[in-house]
C-alpha cells in the first residue's frame, strides 16, 4: 500500500471511529482481556445481550481490552447515544441484567456498580464522577496503555483513526539516523529490566555489517504476578508492531520475531489478527509504504520456559534448541539469531515508541526523572486494596503507587516486592524512594519488567523468600553451576528456617552464597536469583532471627512453626470445624467450645477457612506462632 | 585460525605469545599456563557452565570467562588471584554437594590405595572401588589444585539409577557434572545430536530425547562421549574398573581401511582400552564403535584358541610349535601347483601378507596365493587397481562443497567418514545421497535419490549422463531406478555447476551382479580433474594385499603378472624361477571348479562349512566352526607388530601392546609370518630368516615402491604409484528387472576380522547385532503376519535358507536384505543361509514365508 492509501484508509478510519463517538444506538464495551474473561466477562456479556434481546433494545457490543483496575472487573461500559461512555464495576451476569434494565427501561443511570463516566465534567450532572478522576486512575499518565480498553483491539481502523502508523509512515520518509537520534534524545531505556539505553543497542546492531539482521520482540513475560505486556498486546496489539516495524527498519532487520510464551492464547490470536490486517494493509511485508523497506514477522510461542525471556536462551529458543543462555560476548547485537546481528526489545519498549515519534522526544522527556525518562506500566498486585496494570511516570514513589494508586492495604503494610523473582523486598523506610532503574538497584531490587507486590503484616518474608528462590531455582535451566546448584543450597537452607531447624550460621551462608552466586552465574536469571533472600536478609533480618532463635514466625505462615488454636470466648460449638477436621483432631458437642487436640492438628487450615467464612460466628479459630504459643 | 599472525598477552607476570583468535584459556593451555576448568574443551565450543575458568582482565569488569573471552594483543590477565580462588573454591564446593565424593573425603583413601587391586563394583571396608575414574578424574585434579579437603555444603545424591542397559558403556549420571561436554561432542564434532539434556533446574541431566535408550535414538556408540567426560559417570563396561592404565602404543586399528590411529592402553600386561588419537591425521580424534569398543573382547575371548592343535587318528590333539611345524612340512612337500592353495585375509599386516605371497611362489613355486579381499572387490582387481592410482584423501571430505554419497550408511561401519560429511554439511555442503535404503545420512541429505534395490549403480550413470554429457533422455534409468524426475531433477540442481565434486561409494553396492553401470559411471567420474572419489571396501588391509601381490595375477609392487622387469627383479632377489601358473583362486574353489588337495586358510574362512580337500590347515585366531586337519594360532593385532595400508595407501604402524611369554594360560600364538618362514626353514628354502617384522619390512621396501624401511616411517599418502597395464574386465550389462514378488538383496557384512565375525565374540556387538537375519519393511512384515524375530524361509528356485525376521523401516517395500559375513567364523547360526549366500545373482527374486506356514 502506497503512503496515500494509507491516509485514504485512515480517512474512512476516522469516521468509523467518529461514527462510534456520535453513535446513533447505545454501545455496550466489556473489558474482555484475559484479566477480564478470567472475573467472568464472556458470561457477562452472554447475559447483556440476552437482556437487551429480551427488553427489545438494539445495541452494539465491543469488546476491548483491559483498562487497568483489575480488582473492578468484570467492567462494563454503557454508551448512550452521543453521551460519553458509563463505566460499571464487578458487573456480573444477574448486575448485568440489573444495570441494562435500569439504564434503558427506567431511563436512570444506576448507582450500582457505577465508576464513572469518560467524558469532561458536567456531562452528565454532579452525581455522577469522571472515571478519570477515580483515585486509581488520576495520578496516571498513560501513554503506553493510551488505547487500552478504549479501542476494540481486533479493529486496525480504530488504531489508524488513533494516530496509529503515522510514526510508521513519518519515519520511513526519513533515513534511520534521524529515528535513532529522536529515540537518542527521548532517553527512552529498555523496559525489559535492565534498563539499557535503546538507542545504544539498536546503534550497536545498525553498526554491524551483515547480510541479514533480525528483530525480535520479547513477550516471554513469566515473572509471577506480572501482566503488563500481556495486557498491552491484548488491549493494543498494534502498538507493539507499529514499534517493531520502526525498530527494524532502523536497525535494518527484513526479518523480526515476536517470542511469546504459549500461556497467553488471546495475545497471541490478537497478533495473529494484527498482523494479518497489517499484511492486507501493506504495513509489513514487501516495499512498506513505498520506502522500499521490506519486513517479515512470524510469531514463535515459547514452550513455558521461563529462562526464555532471558535474550540468548530466547534465541536458542527460536533456533530450535534447548531454552539455554549462552556465554556473552558476543552479544547478541553482534552475532545473535543464527549468528547474525540481532535486536531484541520488550513488548512495553516496541510500545512506547511510535508514541515518542509522534509526539517528539521533548515531550516524552517531560515524564520520568533525570536519569530515566517517560512512563512505565507496572503490574500492581498482592495485598493491596486496588490491584491491577497502571502507567506512571518514572520517579513516582512507592508510597505514591501503593497509597494513592493501590488505595492503601487492608491490614499493616510489611514490604513491597518488584522485579519479580528476581527483584528483591524493600520495607516500609523506602516508600518515599522515586522508583527508577538506579534507585532500585541500589537498595537490592530491581525494576525488572515491572511487577509490584504488595505484601502485609500476614506474608512471611522467609516463606516468601523460599517461594521465589524455588520458582528460579525450577526454572534454572542447569547450565551453570552457581545457578544449578547454588540456588538450591539456598532454598534448603530457607526450609530448614522455616521448619524452626536453622543456625545462625545459615544466616551467613546465605548472604555468602547469595553473593557468590551473583558475581559467578552466567545470566541474569542466575545473578538475580538470589535477590529475595539477599534483600530480606537486609531489611527483616529480625524476621529470620524469629525463626531462627525464637523458633517463631512472625506472620504465623511456616507450618512447622504455628499451632492451631480455638478462642473459647468465640466459639459458639457449630461443629464446622468437627466436620471438616480430617484427623478428628477438634471435638466438642454442639453449642459449646470446642477442643483442638493439638498433638493430631496436621496444621491443614481446614478448620480456620471453615470458621472464617461458613462458621455461625467466625474467627474463632487463631493461628499463633512462637511465644504466643502458650 | 586462518591467519597465523601472533598476539602477545601477559599471564600474571608472563609475557606470553599466542596465535589471534584463540581465546584466553587456549592460549594459557598452549604456553602451559594452567587455568582450572571442567567444560571446556578444545574441540568443542564454549559453554561457560563450570564457570571455573574465570580471570582478571585488566580494564574488564567481573570476572570474565578464559573460555570464551578471545585473547587480545597486549592483554593483562590475572589468573590467581584471591578474590578468584575464593569463588572457585565456591564453585568446586558446589559441585562435589551434587557428585559422589568418597574419592576426596573417605579417610582410609591413602592406607586402602595398594589394596585396590582387588575388584569390587561395591563398598566394602578395604579397596573399595567408588568410581571408574579414580585417579583419572579432572575434578580430582581441579579439588587438588584448589586444595579443598573438606565440603562446605551438604552432600545431595541425585538418585539417578545408573543406565546399563546399552551396549559398550555404562552411564551413571549421578556422577555427572553437567559440564556438557558429551552433548557438544555428540552434536558439533559427531554430528549426530544423540545427546542433549533433559529437564531443567536441579533435576537437569543428559539423556536421549524422550528417555529412548541410544540404540533406538541413533548413536553409534563411537565413545567420543567418554573420552570426553571429565569424571567416571561414562566409563566403558570392559575397561571401566581397570584403573589407572600403565602406558599406552599409538597403533592402527585393525578394523577397516580406514586406518584410525588409536592410542591403546596396556594395565599389567593386557590390552585395556583403545582412545582415538588426538589430532590424528587421518581419523581426527574420532573412531567408530568397532575401533573404541571391539578390541579387548576379540583378542580375549575365552573360545581364542592359543595352541597349535593337529587331527591325529582321528583325535584333535594339542601339539609343539615344532610338531607342527613338521606335520605342515610334511603335507606340504612335493605338491604340484595346482595341488596347493593358499587364501589369505586381507586383514593381515603387509609382514604377512608379503611372507604369505613369498611362500608360495617359492616355496610351493605356485601363484595359488590369493586374497579374501576379492570377494569384496566388484569390479574386478584392475577397476579397483585403477581407484587406488587417484588421490583419496579421507581429511578432504570436510573441505567439500558438493557430496555425493552412494549406497552409504555410516553408522556402524566408516562412521568417520559420517563426521565428516557431517562436518561438510555445517560448512554449507550440499549432499546428494543415492540409496535403496534410509541410511543414517538420509536425514542430512538436501536430497536422497531413493531407488529400486541395486539400481543405486543406474542411477548414478543417470547422473553422470546428465552432468558431463548433458544427456537428457534418461526415462530408461527413470524408470528401471524408480525415481522421479523432478527428484532427479532436484539433484541435479544441487550437484550442477559445483566447483568440485567428491563422491563417496559405500561398500554395499559393489556385491551386486549386476554393476556395469557402477563401475562405468565410477570409472569415468574417476577421469574428471575436479571430482575426488572415495571407494569404500571391506578389509583392512586390502590395498596392501594388493600392493603385495597377495593375488595370483598381481605381483609385489603391485604390478600384474607378465611385467618381466618386476619378476627379474624378483627372482633376483629371491634366487628363484617364477613360477608361472594361473594359480587357484578363491573363487574357483568356491564354485568347485578347483580340488586342491591341500588348502592353507590364513585368517581367511569364507567357508561355512569345510571346503573341499584331502588336508585343511587353518592358521587364524580362532579355531573355524568346521573340522581342520592342523590348526596353527597366529597371533591378534593387540599381541604381534607389523604395518597397514589405509585406504589412503598410507602405511601405518600397528605395533601391539601386549608381549605375554608363552604359558598355559597365554598360550603360544605366533605371528603369521613367523609360522610362514618356519614351515619354509623345515622345507630347506632359503630367504626366510626374518628375525622379527622389521626384517620383512625391510625387504618389503626393497621390492615395492612406496613402502618405508623398518624405523617406522609413514609413508606420505601422495606418493605416486606404478604404472600397471590393466587388463579390461566387461561387467554385465543392465537389464530390466521383474517386479512381482520380493527381491532377495544380498549386502556384503562388515564386522569381520580375520577368520571370524566378530560379532559372535563382543557382547556388545551382539547386543547391537546389525546383521543377523533377514531384514525387511514393517508393511511387508504385517503383510506376511510375522512380527521381529519370527522365523522366516526364503526360497529361490531350488535354494532356500531361514534365519529370524529383522523388521525396520529403512528398508524398501518389496525388499528383503540379507547380510553374507566375509568371514564365517563364529557364525555357526548362519550355516542355513549358506545356500543362499551361493545364489548366482544379486539381488534375486525370491518367495518368502513363514516358517511353519
Amino acid at each position: 500500500m502506497s503512503k496515500t492509501a494509507l491516509n485514504k484508509r485512515r480517512k474512512t478510519a476516522e469516521i468509523k471511529w467518529k461514527s462510534l463517538e456520535e453513535n446513533k444506538k447505545p454501545i455496550l464495551f466489556f473489558g474482555a482481556a484475559t484479566c477480564g474473561n478470567a472475573a467472568g466477562a464472556q458470561e457477562t456479556i452472554k447475559a447483556a445481550k440476552k437482556t437487551l434481546k429480551e427488553i427489545g433494545v438494539d445495541a452494539d457490543i465491543i469488546e476491548v481490552g483491559c483498562i487497568g483496575p483489575c480488582y473492578l472487573e468484570p467492567l462494563m461500559d454503557i454508551k448512550p447515544p452521543g453521551k460519553p461512555r458509563i463505566c460499571f464495576s464487578n458487573v456480573n451476569e444477574e448486575k448485568a441484567e440489573k444495570i441494562i434494565k435500569r439504564f434503558f427501561l427506567k431511563d436512570e443511570i444506576p448507582k450500582l456498580g457505577l465508576v464513572g463516566h469518560f467524558g469532561d465534567n458536567g456531562d452528565y450532572g454532579d452525581d455522577i464522577p469522571r472515571f478519570y478522576d477515580h483515585p486509581m486512575i488520576k495520578p496516571q499518565v498513560r501513554i503506553v496503555l493510551r488505547n487500552c480498553g478504549i479501542i476494540d483491539p481486533s479493529e486496525i481502523d480504530h488504531y489508524l483513526a488513533r494516530d496509529g502508523y503515522v510514526a510508521l509512515e513519518s519515519v520511513l520518509s526519513k533515513p534511520w539516523e534521524e529515528t535513532l537520534d529522536l529515540i537518542k534524545q527521548s532517553g527512552l531505556r529498555g523496559r525489559g529490566g535492565a534498563g539499557f539505553p535503546t538507542w545504544k543497542k539498536w546503534k550497536f546492531c545498525r553498526d554491524v555489517e551483515s547480510d541479514q539482521k533480525y528483530m525480535i520482540c520479547n513477550a516471554d513475560e513469566g515473572d509471577p504476578g506480572a501482566f503488563m505486556n500481556r495486557s498491552l498486546i491484548e488491549g493494543d496489539p498494534h502498538a507493539v508492531l507499529e514499534g517493531l516495524v520502526i525498530a527494524a527498519y532502523t536497525i535494518g532487520a527484513s526479518k523480526a520475531y515476536i517470542y511469546i510464551r504459549a500461556e497467553y492464547p488471546l495475545a497471541i490470536s490478537r497478533l495473529e489478527k494484527a498482523i494479518s490486517q497489517m499484511e492486507e494493509l501493506g504495513l509489513i511485508g514487501e516495499n512498506i509504504l513505498g520506502s522500499g523497506f521490506n519486513l517479515e514477522i512470524k510469531i514463535k510461542e515459547g514452550a513455558g520456559a521461563f529462562v526464555c525471556g532471558e535474550e540468548t536462551a530466547l534465541i536458542a529458543s527460536i533456533e530450535g534448541n534447548r531454552g539455554m543462555p549462552r556465554t556473552r560476548p558476543p552479544f547478541p547485537a553482534v552475532a545473535g539469531l543464527w549468528g547474525k546481528p540481532t535486536i531484541i526489545n520488550n513488548v512495553e519498549t516496541l510500545g512506547t515508541i511510535a508514541n515518542i515519534i509522534r509526539r517528539g522526544a521533548d515531550w516524552y522527556t517531560d515524564f520520568g526523572t533525570e536519569a530515566c525518562k517517560g512512563t512505565k506500566t507496572f503490574s500492581l498486585v498482592g495485598r493491596v486494596r486496588r490491584t491491577g496494570l497502571i502507567e506512571v511516570p518514572m520517579g513516582t514513589t512507592l508510597r505514591k503507587i501503593i497509597f494513592d494508586i493501590g488505595g492503601g492495604l487492608f491490614k499493616p503494610f510489611k514490604a513491597v516486592q518488584t522485579g519479580g523473582p528476581s527483584g528483591g523486598c524493600l520495607s516500609e523506610e523506602f516508600l518515599d524512594m522515586p522508583v527508577d532503574y538506579e534507585n532500585l538497584a541500589k537498595v537490592g531490587s530491581i525494576m525488572g519488567s515491572g511487577g509490584i507486590i504488595v505484601l502485609d503484616k500476614d506474608t512471611c518474608v522467609v516463606d516468601l523468600a523460599k517461594y521465589f528462590l524455588k520458582f528460579t531455582q525450577q526454572e534454572s535451566c542447569g547450565k551453570c553451576v552457581p545457578c544449578r546448584v547454588g540456588t538450591r543450597h539456598l532454598v534448603n537452607i530457607l526450609e530448614k528456617i522455616t521448619k524452626g531447624e536453622g543456625e545462625l550460621s545459615d544466616l551467613e551462608k546465605l548472604e555468602k552464597l547469595g553473593e557468590s552466586i551473583k558475581r559467578s552465574a552466567l545470566c541474569g536469571l542466575g545473578q538475580t536469583a538470589p535477590n529475595p533472600v539477599l534483600s530480606t536478609l537486609k531489611y527483616f533480618r529480625d524476621e529470620y532471627l524469629a525463626h531462627i532463635i525464637d523458633k517463631r514466625c512472625p506472620a504465623a505462615v511456616c507450618r512447622d512453626l504455628v499451632v492451631f488454636r480455638i478462642i473459647p470466648e468465640k466459639c459458639t460449638g457449630c461443629q464446622a470445624c468437627v466436620k471438616v477436621c480430617p484427623t478428628g483432631a477438634i471435638t466438642g458437642p454442639r453449642s459449646e467450645p470446642h477442643n483442638l487436640d493439638e498433638s493430631k492438628c496436621i496444621k491443614c487450615r481446614a478448620c480456620y477457612e471453615v470458621c472464617r467464612f461458613d462458621a455461625i460466628a467466625g474467627d474463632a479459630i487463631e493461628i499463633v506462632s512462637g511465644e504466643d504459643k502458650s | 585460525m586462518a591467519n597465523n599472525s601472533k598476539i602477545k598477552l601477559t599471564f600474571n607476570t608472563r609475557e606470553v605469545e599466542a596465535p589471534e583468535g584463540v581465546t584466553v584459556l587456549r592460549a594459557a593451555e598452549l604456553n602451559d599456563i594452567y587455568i582450572p576448568t571442567l567444560c571446556s574443551h578444545k574441540d568443542l565450543s564454549p559453554f561457560g557452565g563450570c564457570r571455573l575458568c574465570i580471570v582478571e582482565i585488566e580494564g574488564m569488569r567481573g570476572y570474565p570467562l578464559s573460555c570464551s573471552t578471545i585473547a587480545d594483543d597486549g592483554m593483562v590477565v590475572l589468573t590467581e588471584t584471591e578474590a578468584i580462588r575464593e569463588i572457585r573454591t565456591e564453585l568446586v564446593q558446589l559441585i562435589l554437594s551434587e557428585h559422589p565424593s568418597s574419592c576426596l573425603i573417605c579417610k582410609e583413601a591413602d592406607e586402602c590405595k595398594p589394596f585396590t587391586k582387588t575388584v569390587r563394583k561395591s563398598g566394602v571396608t578395604t579397596g573399595c572401588r567408588y568410581c571408574p575414574n579414580d585417579g583419572q578424574c579432572e575434578l580430582q585434579d581441579v579439588v587438588n589444585y584448589l586444595g579443598i579437603t573438606e565440603l562446605s555444603y551438604p552432600v545431595i545424591y541425585k538418585e539417578h539409577e545408573p543406565e546399563r542397559m546399552d551396549p559398550f558403556f555404562d552411564r551413571d549420571y549421578n556422577l555427572c557434572i553437567l559440564c556438557g561436554r558429551c552433548i557438544r561432542m555428540c552434536q558439533e564434532v559427531r554430528g549426530t545430536s544423540v545427546l542433549a539434556f533433559n529437564f531443567r533446574g536441579n533435576k537437569t541431566r543428559v539423556g536421549t530425547a524422550f528417555g529412548r535408550n541410544h540404540i533406538e535414538a541413533g548413536c553409534e556408540f563411537c565413545g567420543a562421549c567418554i573420552n570426553v567426560c571429565p569424571t567416571g559417570a561414562l566409563a566403558e563396561k570392559a575397561s571401566k574398573w581397570d584403573g589407572i592404565p600403565d602406558g599406552s602404543v599409538i597403533a592402527t586399528c585393525p578394523y577397516c581401511a580406514i586406518g584410525c590411529q588409536l592410542e591403546l592402553f596396556h594395565k599389567d600386561g593386557w590390552f585395556s582400552k583403545a582412545v582415538p588419537v588426538h589430532d590424528s591425521e587421518v581419523n581426527d580424534g574420532q573412531a567408530c564403535l568397532k575401533g573404541r569398543f571391539c578390541m579387548g573382547e576379540v583378542s580375549h575371548h575365552f573360545e581364542r584358541a592359543r595352541k597349535p592343535m593337529a587331527r591325529i587318528d582321528g583325535y584333535w590333539k594339542e601339539q609343539l610349535w615344532d610338531e607342527a611345524i613338521e606335520k605342515a612340512a610334511e603335507k606340504l612337500k612335493d605338491l604340484k601347483p595346482d595341488e596347493f592353495a593358499m587364501l589369505i585375509s586381507p586383514d593381515c599386516t603387509n609382514e604377512s601378507l608379503f611372507t604369505a605371497q613369498k611362500f608360495v611362489r617359492t616355496v610351493m613355486q605356485s601363484n595359488s596365493i590369493d586374497s579374501t579381499a576379492r570377494s569384496s572387490l566388484g569390479g574386478g582387481l584392475p577397476f579397483w587397481e585403477r581407484m587406488f592410482q587417484k588421490p583419496i584423501k579421507i581429511q578432504e571430505i570436510k573441505k567439500a562443497k558438493t557430496i555425493l554419497a552412494i549406497g552409504l550408511d555410516t553408522r556402524f561401519n566408516f562412521s568417520i567418514i559420517g563426521v565428516e560429511i557431517r562436518k561438510a554439511i555445517k560448512a554449507g555442503a550440499r549432499l546428494v545421497t543415492i540409496n535403496s535404503r534410509r541410511s543414517n545420512l538420509a536425514q542430512y541429505s538436501h536430497c536422497w535419490l531413493q531407488v529400486e534395490p541395486a539400481t543405486e549403480g543406474i542411477m548414478l550413470d543417470a547422473l553422470v549422463k546428465s552432468l558431463f554429457n548433458n544427456a537428457t533422455d534418461l526415462k530408461k534409468e527413470l524408470k528401471l531406478s524408480g525415481v522421479k524426475k523432478e527428484k532427479l531433477a532436484d539433484a541435479l540442481e544441487l550437484l550442477k555447476g559445483q566447483d568440485d565434486l567428491m563422491v563417496i561409494v559405500g561398500p554395499r553396492i559393489f556385491s551386486y551382479t549386476d554393476n556395469a553401470d557402477l563401475i562405468s559411471s565410477i570409472t569415468e567420474l574417476s577421469k574428471k580433474d575436479n571430482v575426488s572419489i572415495i571407494p569404500l571396501y571391506y578389509g583392512t588391509n586390502t590395498r596392501g594385499a594388493i600392493d603385495l601381490g597377495a593375488f595370483p595375477e598381481i605381483l609385489p609392487g603391485a604390478v600384474f603378472k607378465g611385467d618381466e622387469k618386476t619378476t627379474k627383479k624378483l627372482e633376483s632377489a629371491w634366487k628363484v624361477k617364477f613360477p608361472k601358473d594361473d594359480g587357484i583362486t578363491i573363487d574357483k574353489i568356491q564354485a568347485g571348479e578347483c580340488r586342491p588337495k591341500v588348502l592353507y586358510l590364513v585368517g581367511a574362512v569364507p567357508f561355512a562349512q569345510r571346503p573341499d580337500c584331502d588336508y585343511l590347515i587353518v592358521q587364524d585366531i580362532y579355531e573355524p566352526d568346521f573340522d581342520v586337519d592342523l590348526y596353527l594360532p597366529a597371533t591378534s593385532f593387540l599381541e604381534s607388530s607389523g604395518t597397514l595400508v589405509n585406504m589412503e595407501g598410507r602405511v601405518q604402524d600397528a605395533p601391539g601392546v601386549e608381549k605375554l611369554p608363552d604359558s598355559v594360560m597365554y598360550g603360544r600364538a605366533r605371528p603369521d609370518w613367523w609360522i610362514l618362514s618356519q614351515i619354509a626353514k623345515q622345507l630347506d628354502v632359503a630367504g626366510f630368516d626374518y628375525e622379527s617384522s622389521d626384517n620383512v619390512l625391510d625387504e618389503i621396501s626393497d621390492l615395492a615402491d612406496g613402502f618405508p624401511k623398518s624405523g617406522r616411517i609413514h609413508r606420505k599418502m601422495d606418493t605416486l604409484r606404478v604404472e600397471t597395464v590393466l587388463p579390461e574386465t566387461v561387467p554385465v550389462s543392465a537389464k530390466p528387472r521383474k517386479k512381482s514378488g520380493f527381491l532377495l538383496v544380498m549386502q556384503p557384512g562388515g564386522y569381520s576380522y580375520r577368520g571370524v565375525d566378530i560379532t559372535s565374540k563382543v557382547e556388545g556387538l551382539q547386543i547391537l547385532n546389525p546383521e543377523e537375519g533377514f531384514h525387511l519393511n514393517s508393511e511387508d512384515a504385517k503383510e506376511l503376519g510375522i512380527t521381529e524375530g519370527e522365523k522366516l524361509i526364503v526360497t529361490a528356485g531350488d535354494k532356500s535358507g531361514t534365519a529370524c525376521a529383522r523388521i525396520e523401516d529403512e528398508i524398501p517395500k518389496g525388499a528383503i536384505y540379507l547380510f553374507k559375513p566375509l568371514a564365517f567364523g563364529g557364525l555357526k547360526d548362519r550355516c542355513d543361509l549358506e545356500q543362499l549366500f551361493r545364489l548366482e545373482t544379486n539381488p534375486c527374486p525370491v518367495e518368502v514365508k513363514k516358517v511353519g506356514v
